[in-house]
């Protein structure tokens, strides 16, 4: 288990590092990516959790949808069109849906171990 | 075995994952961190219209006071106009009054006071070789000579016996004495006069001048430069 831990704390410090700048409007899609990965990573405990986990869908969905949720702010921008109010709102609803979901098998998880 | 590397390359994947997660959140933060710090404070829309009313207030302000200040420039061209017209009119009333304070000298009717001479007319010594006494005797028209020098030489003022001299003095021979202005005085005859001493002395002692005559005259002339001569001014006038 320490390993991924160590990954995230080293990828931490190299964000923090880095001192590349990039212009106002990109930023968007950073966050857009942030939500991206957030989502997986959070789609990827409860697959665990509910025992369908499955590697290779998890790591590509995560690069997909990190990939594809920066592309498609992108696209908005230059049509005009805010889509990656789109990606928020799908996101955000799938990030919940997952926290909610997690929390339920945790409590069964929890009552269960309780009543043994 | 197997699975053990199986959970290895899991793990490794997880990693990968977790790396890039922590990169681009550490990177989001710190990008956002310096677009807050390069924007400066976040100000509310209220803020923001208390800062136009402000701004518009102190632009009233600097618009007012530069009319005020343009205003106040007025006054003071005003006032410096007023204070030149009351310097010359000052100007005016002090010649004025220097002028009156010097016609009222002539007239003798202030006491004054300077450096002048005094010159002393006595009658010559007895002499048995003459027969007629007027000849060593001191006349009026003596003292006309010495006074009418010293006006010419620029006296300010003179007096006879301390009888002082205005522009409507007589002075009449009478006998043993001489009258001024209707006091009588007897020999010798001191004529005080006001004036500058080096003037009045050399303007008397010109060879051939009013000394001379006098003395020619057998009398008995002498000359005093004073300092600090006073003359009161003249009773009734």
């Amino acid at each position: 288990m320490w390993l991924p831990l160590m990954g995230l704390i080293i990828g931490v410090i190299i964000g923090l590092l880095t001192d590349i700048r990039i212009p106002d409007e990109y930023s968007n899609y950073l966050s857009i990516a942030i939500l991206a990965a957030l989502d997986t990573l959070f789609g990827g405990i409860r697959a665990q959790l509910q025992n369908i986990y499955d590697e290779k869908v998890f790591v590509s969905g995560f690069f997909f949808n990190i990939l594809l949720a920066a592309s498609l702010a992108f696209l908005g921008v230059h049509l005009g069109v805010d889509l990656y109010l789109a990606a928020v709102f799908a996101f955000g609803v799938r990030l919940f849906q997952n926290i909610a979901v997690i929390r339920r098998i945790l409590l069964t998880k929890w009552t269960t171990n309780e009543e043994k | 075995m197997l699975k053990f590397r199986k959970l290895k390359g899991n793990q490794v994947v997880l990693s990968l994952v977790a790396l890039v997660l922590g990169f681009l959140v550490a990177f989001s933060y710190s990008i956002t961190e310096r677009e807050s710090e390069s924007k400066g404070p976040v100000i509310t829309d209220k803020q923001w219209e208390q800062n136009i009313n402000l701004k518009k207030q102190l632009a009233d302000q600097v618009t007012k006071n530069r009319e005020l200040q343009t205003e106040l420039n007025d006054k003071h061209d005003l006032v410096r106009e007023f204070e030149q017209e009351l310097a010359q009119e000052a100007q005016v009333f002090f010649n004025l009054a220097e002028d009156a304070e010097k016609y009222r000298m002539y007239l003798g009717k202030v006491k004054v006071k300077g450096n002048g001479v005094q010159v002393t007319l006595k009658d010559g010594e007895y002499n048995p070789d003459e027969k007629n006494i007027n000849n060593y005797l001191v006349h009026e028209h003596h003292v006309f000579k010495v006074i009418n020098e010293l006006y010419i030489s620029g006296a300010s003022a003179i007096s006879v016996n301390g009888k002082r001299l205005t522009h409507q003095s007589y002075i009449v021979c009478n006998g043993p004495v001489i009258t001024v202005d209707g006091s009588p005085f007897p020999a010798p005859f001191v004529i005080t006069a006001l004036g500058d001493p080096e003037v009045l002395s050399s303007a008397l002692n010109l060879t051939g001048g009013v000394k001379d005559q006098l003395v020619n005259d057998s009398i008995q002339f002498s000359l005093e430069e004073k300092t600090g001569v006073i003359m009161d001014p003249i009773l009734g006038g």
